[in-house]
């Protein structure tokens, strides 16, 4: 504790907040990157950065650069100011918070001095220089005009062939481009282009909807596990106006949760093994799998999206009815389960595919701050349920896998033996679940207060980022999906490696680009048929 | 008479070897928990191919790539002619069983060539893959043709039907059992197609009846691998040699398509790695062979 404080005041930070979950410090900029550092080596990791326009509030562009203390059980939180829409890049530093600050320079327009790759992330190539969508008198449903845009030309290198994996690849579920530079069998280079399916789902949510909308907004950022960005958000906001949370509510949000990742890990067995050509693998682990959606129908009416959560508890309860049907159902999914998988796990063919296939070694990952099953395979012991204890995981008891070989396999195992947990935390929150209230309404939302709400997604750490607004409404909400972390760390996993495991190591970390990705949709017909000047003097 | 009987033989060939191919797919569904096609499926397949037209991709040498799928097919078809099916009777001559191995390696390297010709670099790479492993299950097979040209004292069908029953030719029958598995293409062994990987590799560009006439040409040399190893097994002039033909396809297929569903794809080398091993035991049998046991 006291390190992180010393760290802060050796720093002229001034401490805005401060107590068991959130440091938050204003941070001058020429301290900036120094205190980043410190921070950095005291063991906290880069989770993510996020930009503001406080301009309403009479402070200009800020930036809030998010680190997650393990060791501290605390998210410490820097805030720095632009001076001049300016503000010194950390990214020379920590190499995990590039795509964090170009994302604000593109949404925001941010300017980030010596960063060593200012270049779009999110912004499509044809939209307009000076135009910033997440600026407040930029509204959800403007229209830009396009801009001519050439691509540059590319230069051909002898013996190295371009293999596009994507956007449409039977690999890839979604739109993403990973160009892979091939030479015979080898991956002598890989880039990665994302950001294809930008929502727009924070501008929607600032402009447009109150913050008991945004839970079921949340919820459809992901299609596999959208329930725990819906806890984050709603934990976000409890954090910010701090709400008291019924007992018995968080106990449900962590059955929930937990069955969320039981049905998504055995969701990524089965792409797994279907990626390995181990075709039967995956149709008997979805096989499987379809008994935890009837579980998740069971407790929520819904398969999956599940509509649960409100600020400050859930919707509907679990009575002593369905909790038998669980467990009844439990006994005999869990012998299927782990039939399936100790076969699979068993079967030389598929382990000599993912052995040291795809290595992260940890200290790249700790510089990127890869987080869940991709971290603690590459042997770093990062968990939230653990570190940042939230529902009712303070409670219950549970192990954390960490291996150290960084390889497929590692992961493979990782989430082998934490579907096995989730098995047990859930038997442990339905024996122990509290009676009481599952709502409480009994609240104000406080004026501009800063909120984080972490979970622990099944891809890892999942970090949602709120600034009230008061009334009913958020000033700025950033949601983080866990792999907005672990993409970057791919195109390390690739190198050297041959093309046929491409497609593993890729799917090892368990994208989920539309996570990740949240553009302004440009619809050749509807934009504005005005010139650009024009557009500009009008914003 | 003959050429009735072989006429009869090749229509067989033509109209069968989709069914058996969905035959199989039913039967891997059985094992995967899902229901599975109709027994029709890959006709229904083919057919509709054939109505679609086809497109040529812009970077590809048109000649050679529209000549691609005629050569495989007609070099399999050709085979045909040499290798009985349904009837005991073929064209037969000295030296024929060297013209049916020398059939199946033109109808790969015609394949090659078609996905070279496409200019795709997925074509391309399947094709390198397809190359490196035809080269190695080939010195396989020239072991074997070795072994068995060894035992029946002759290169020609017809003194080479059935085999005598010798410890060497039933080695030598178990590899060429394996060499056929490899050579159709099947899990773990479809290295050069791997959809998740490569998206089908040198099929990629292909549309239409081009793609119709290659996938037809895969299926009818399943067909034909099948009966070259049923012929060295089954005895000619038995008049219950149609019933054990048509029992021993059921029953390749059967084995070769619960093999396929419980295995996961290989690696290129992890493949070559293991037709290297494969070629040394068949030298070992081929030794054997050539002691008399």
């Amino acid at each position: 504790m006291t390190v992180i404080l010393e760290i802060l005041k050796g720093n002229d930070a001034k401490i805005l907040r401060h107590d068991e979950k959130v440091i938050l410090a204003l941070v001058p900029n020429d301290k900036l990157r120094t205190t980043a550092e410190l921070l950095f080596k005291a063991g906290c990791y880069y989770a993510t950065g996020v930009g503001v326009d406080e301009r309403l509030l009479g402070v200009g562009f800020s930036m809030y650069h998010i680190f997650n203390c393990e060791s501290e059980k605390r998210y410490v939180i820097l805030k720095a100011v632009a001076n001049n829409s300016k503000i010194p890049s950390i990214t020379p530093i920590i190499s995990g918070a590039n795509w964090a600050e170009r994302e604000a320079m593109d949404m925001v327009g941010i300017f980030f001095d010596e960063h060593p790759e200012p270049l779009r992330l999110i912004l499509p190539d044809d939209w307009p220089e000076g135009v910033h969508p997440l600026r407040k008198e930029f509204h959800y449903n403007e229209r830009p005009p396009r801009i001519e845009f050439k691509p540059p030309k590319k230069e051909k290198k002898p013996g190295v062939m371009e293999v596009p994996v994507g956007p449409y690849h039977p690999t890839l579920h979604e739109p993403e481009v990973f160009e892979l530079h091939v030479k015979g069998e080898e991956i002598v280079g890989a880039v990665y282009r994302g950001f294809h399916v930008h929502r727009g789902l924070e501008k929607l949510a600032e402009e447009r909807m109150t913050i008991n909308q945004i839970p079921f907004l949340a919820e459809r950022i992901c299609g596999i596990c959208g329930y725990t960005h819906n806890c984050a958000y709603a934990q976000a906001v409890e954090d910010a106006a701090k709400i008291e949370v019924p007992e018995r509510a968080l106990y449900i949000r962590t059955i929930l949760l937990e069955l969320e990742r039981l049905h998504s890990h055995l969701l990524w067995f089965g792409v797994a093994f279907h990626l390995l050509g181990f075709d039967s693998g995956f149709m008997h682990t979805w096989r499987i799998r379809e008994a935890f959606m009837d579980l998740a129908e069971l407790l929520t009416g819904n398969r999956k999206t599940y509509g649960m959560n409100l600020i400050g508890g859930v919707r509907r309860d679990i009575d002593e009815e369905k909790k038998k049907k669980v467990l009844e159902i439990f006994e005999k999914t869990k012998k299927e389960t782990k039939e399936v998988l100790d076969n699979a796990a068993g079967m030389k063919e598929l382990t000599s595919r993912m052995e040291g296939v795809g290595v992260l070694p940890k200290k790249e990952g700790r510089e990127i701050g890869v987080v869940g099953p991709v971290a603690r395979a590459s042997g770093i012991d990062t968990d939230v349920r653990r570190d940042h204890p939230y529902a009712a995981y303070g409670d219950l008891e549970f192990k954390v896998p960490v291996y150290k070989e960084g390889d497929v396999l590692a992961r493979f195992l990782v989430r082998y033996e934490e579907t096995f947990e989730s098995f047990w935390i859930i038997e442990q929150a339905l024996d122990q679940l509290p009676p009481g209230d599952i709502l409480n309404e009994d609240y104000e939302l406080p004026e501009y207060a800063v909120g984080i709400g972490a979970t622990e997604a099944p891809r890892g750490e999942d970090v949602h980022f709120v600034i009230t607004e008061g009334g009913n409404k958020v000033y700025r909400w950033r949601p983080r999906a866990p792999t907005y972390n672990n993409l970057p760390a791919v195109p390390i996993m690739l190198m050297g490696e041959k093309l046929a495991d491409a497609p593993i190591i890729i799917a090892s970390i368990d994208p989920c680009f539309s996570c990740t990705d949240h553009m302004v949709i440009v619809d050749g017909e509807k934009v504005c048929r005005c010139s650009l000047d024009d557009y500009l003097r009008r914003l | 008479m003959s050429t009735i009987f072989i006429a009869i033989n090749l229509a067989f060939a033509l109209l069968i070897a989709p069914v058996i191919d969905s035959f199989e797919r039913k039967i891997r569904a059985r094992l995967q928990n899902r229901q599975g096609p109709s027994i029709l499926q890959t006709w229904w397949d083919l057919i509709k191919l054939f109505k679609r037209p086809t497109v040529e991709p812009q970077d590809s040498v048109k000649s050679l790539y529209k000549l691609a799928p005629y050569v495989t097919f007609t070099a399999v078809l050709t085979a045909y002619l040499i290798v009985p099916t349904l009837l005991p009777s073929s064209i037969n001559f000295i030296g024929d069983f060297i013209v049916v191995v020398y059939l199946l390696g033109l109808a790969t390297l015609s394949f090659v060539i078609g996905a070279f010709s496409s200019g795709n670099s997925y074509a391309q790479i399947g094709s390198n893959r397809e190359v490196s492993l035809f080269m190695s299950e080939e010195l396989l097979l020239a072991f074997i043709v070795g072994t068995i040209a060894v035992i029946g004292k002759s290169l020609s069908f017809d003194q080479l039907f059935p085999l005598p029953l010798r410890v060497s030719s039933a080695l030598a029958l178990i590899l060429l059992f394996l060499v056929i598995y490899v050579a159709s293409a099947r899990l773990p062994f479809d290295i050069a197609e791997a959809e998740p990987e490569i998206i089908e590799g040198p099929l990629i560009e292909y549309s239409g009846k081009h793609l119709g006439l290659l996938e037809y040409s895969i299926f009818l040399k399943r067909l034909l691998l099948y009966s070259l190893l049923l012929n060295f097994i089954i005895p000619v002039q038995n008049p219950t040699r149609l019933i054990g033909y048509l029992i021993g396809i059921v029953v390749l297929s059967v084995i070769y398509s619960t093999f396929e569903a419980y295995y996961g794809r290989f690696r290129i080398d992890q493949a070559v790695k293991l037709m290297k091993k494969l070629s040394a035991v068949a030298l070992v049998v081929w030794i054997i062979a050539v002691v008399g046991w």
